[in-house]
């Protein structure tokens, strides 16, 4: 009897500890420790550039994935140019994950789809405020897997995309897609909506633009990484996980439709639809209607040390000029206004002036993406000015 | 006496650490997932919506696809395995044997995104064009039948986690029919039996340790996260055939999770769906274990 009791105890014992242990490790895993990274030797060398001190140290950011490419591409090259001074380190873990990080303190930068959301921005201007500016632009293509009609043929208004997810236009042949395509042989067959399952910035934009061009989209279903999208309630919904996943379920089902980054369509070889600009024009995704795009938002985008939520991307989409292509979307990148540490302060200056210039150059940027204007580069280089120490 | 002593404490060592990854796994689960508990209760678990833009969740429809999709796995992959295992012992020329029990050890380590891969380009489009066409187009009636399928749904999730979990629940049964004694098959041979019958007798022999295997299996397909969210279809909606797409607890957490932390209750969620994952599992396992033993008190 006695020994059983003991065993019984010790038993007990052992899972009260276990359970103390777990939730001090969980708190204590919630409240991130402040990491300081940069290890830094300022010398003064006689080198072509002789002005400036030669400041050395890493700096680390994540976040979006659809960055992720430019983001190292950049990150190697100023490597490269800087003869290994500097080092940019990026980690590409989601835009949400990337935001989260930077709120806890343990980036020194971080790069985002949308910009941070309202809450958050107001949390931070408390806190000495922060800077966010768009670095690179990117488009997203709506892509269709009909048999009969060719790519870069297909004509299709934003109301159009944005009835066929709501599940209000069923068939190929709805007398909508006909009347804008008299000279198309349309099926008469169901359309299969293909969409992204993972929450993803491509979703947000894509969605902030259904949201512009359809009152009913706005109302019903909103924007946002991920949505529940209404077409799937009908049973001709289906969900892919990633561009790869969008663009397979594309290709395996006749009769779809689907939106991807542009430059993973053309790679992939999806049948391109060509996309009812805000001034009536059917446009793709060409260097000229992106830059038209982007030169006609400057009067509505904001400085870097505003507020950016209201404005990107659900103000952004759909932008009026002839040529402009109206699913464009900025990458930003989100900095702090205040660092402990002068030499961080240097580089993530010094880093940033050069990928809002020289890193706009064609030979700096990656296949799928298109460079900022110098309007635009222009934010984020007057933001920069602001960064100090405490 | 002395090393007795210290081979008790390291045993109480190990005992202790494992039992505190299981305590420590179900008290984080359940510590992060109160907020969406606190807030739904209960209609958490039987609501079909997954809205992030109104911070609404409800996870049943991928309950109800995890549930489905591991029904289809296993009823796919016991036969299948236990053929494997008695084929590789029973029938190979034992030259061959050691090379069909690599492969199918082989196939239990490949990494589950390489499956995943596979089953989106390769197994999804074969499933559709000679499988699951011509069972909707013949049996369409039969409700189980009824969606016109398209290549990703709930169907070629569970056979690829069929092809999947073979290896795991082969390998178990593989390695217990061995140990059988064999004194065993003499008396089942030297009573005429012929070679079918005497694999019968064996087999009813290790009975529960075939469910053990099934079980283990089982398991792994409930868990399933990364293959399974590139073929199951990801929609979330309240399956009505086994040509529905729909989705997985699992799957949910691998599609949802990257970007989870943009919003306030959706990390809750994911928790609290990954809570009743490890709460199904451990039910059916435990439901599994009280049989078995039933089972083997009978018999």
């Amino acid at each position: 009897m006695k020994m059983k009791a003991n065993t019984k105890l010790v038993l007990i014992t052992i899972v009260v500890i276990a359970v103390l242990v777990s939730i001090f490790a969980l708190s204590s895993w919630q409240t991130p420790t402040q990491q300081t990274t940069a290890t830094y030797t300022a010398t003064t060398k006689t080198t072509p550039t002789p002005t400036t001190i030669q400041l050395s140290g890493m700096i680390n950011g994540a976040g979006a994935t659809f960055l992720n490419p430019q983001m190292q591409a950049w990150a190697s090259k100023f490597y490269e140019l800087t003869g290994g001074r500097i080092q940019v380190n990026y980690q590409s873990i989601g835009s949400g994950a990337g935001q989260a990080k930077f709120r806890e303190g343990v980036l020194d930068f971080a790069g985002s789809d949308p910009p941070l959301k309202a809450d958050i921005y107001n949390e931070f201007k408390d806190k000495g405020g922060i800077i966010q500016f768009p670095v690179v632009i990117g488009t997203i293509v709506i892509v269709h897997n009909i048999p009969t009609v060719e790519s870069e043929k297909l004509k299709l208004t934003g109301e159009v995309v944005a009835k066929i997810y709501l599940g209000e236009i069923i068939y190929w042949d709805d007398p909508v897609i006909k009347a804008l395509n008299p000279e198309l042989n349309l099926p008469h067959e169901k359309i299969i909506a293909v969409h992204r399952s993972d929450g993803s910035g491509t979703t947000r934009v894509f969605t902030a633009y259904l949201a512009k061009v359809s009152k009913n989209w706005k109302d019903k279903v909103g924007s946002d990484f991920t949505v529940a999208w209404p077409v799937d309630q009908l049973g001709n919904g289906v969900g892919g996980k990633g561009n790869e996943g969008v663009a397979a379920a594309v290709k395996q089902n006749l009769y779809s439709i689907g939106y991807v980054e542009t430059a993973y369509a053309y790679e992939v070889g999806l049948k391109v639809a060509l996309i009812q600009n805000r001034d009536g024009n059917y446009v793709l995704p060409t260097r000229e209607a992106v830059e038209s795009a982007a030169k006609a938002l400057v009067t509505v985008l904001p400085r870097a040390y505003e507020d950016w939520s209201h404005i990107f991307p659900d103000e952004t989409v759909d932008a009026p000029g002839k040529e402009s292509y109206p699913i464009t979307s900025f990458s930003f990148v989100i900095l702090r206004q205040v660092y402990d540490d002068p030499v961080k302060v240097a580089i993530l200056k010094e880093f940033f002036q050069w990928v809002l210039t020289e890193g706009q150059k064609d030979v700096n940027i990656v296949k799928g993406y298109e460079p900022l204007p110098p309007e635009v580069s222009m934010i984020g280089l007057e933001g920069l000015k602001l960064l100090r120490t405490t | 006496m002395k090393s007795g002593r210290i081979f008790y404490t390291i045993l109480f060592i190990f005992v202790f650490t494992s039992l505190l990854i299981v305590v420590g796994v179900v008290t984080s689960l359940t510590v992060t997932s109160y907020p969406i508990f606190s807030r739904d209760g209960l209609s958490f678990i039987f609501k079909s919506t997954w809205n992030p833009v109104k911070e609404d969740y409800g996870i049943l429809p991928a309950l109800l696809g995890t549930l489905i999709t591991s029904a289809i796995a296993i009823s796919i992959s016991t036969p299948l395995a236990i053929s494997l295992a008695v084929f590789s012992i029973e029938i190979v020329p034992s030259k061959f044997r050691a090379f069909i029990n690599n492969i199918s050890d082989l196939m239990a380590s490949l990494p589950s995104v390489i499956y995943g891969l596979w089953g989106l380009y390769v197994l999804a489009p074969i499933l559709h064009q000679y499988v699951m066409m011509p069972l909707h187009h013949y049996l369409g009636f039969i409700p189980l039948f009824s969606t016109k399928p398209i290549p990703t749904n709930l169907f070629t999730a569970g056979v690829l986690l069929a092809i999947m979990i073979i290896p795991f629940a082969s390998s178990v049964i593989r390695e217990v029919y061995n140990a059988v004694p064999y004194y065993l098959k003499e008396a089942a041979y030297s009573l005429g039996m012929t070679k079918w019958e005497a694999i019968k007798t064996m087999l009813g022999y290790i009975k529960s340790a075939i469910f053990a295997g099934i079980f283990l299996a089982l398991g792994r397909a409930m868990g399933e996260t990364m293959a399974v969210a590139m073929v199951v279809g990801n929609t979330f909606t309240f399956p009505k055939s086994l040509f529905d797409m729909g989705y997985t607890i699992s799957s949910l957490i691998a599609n949802q999770f990257p970007n989870a932390e943009a919003y306030n209750y959706m990390i809750p969620a994911l928790y609290g769906g990954a809570l009743i994952l490890f709460i199904v599992g451990l039910t059916i396992n435990l439901a599994g274990l009280y049989w078995i033993k039933k089972v083997m008190i009978k018999s």
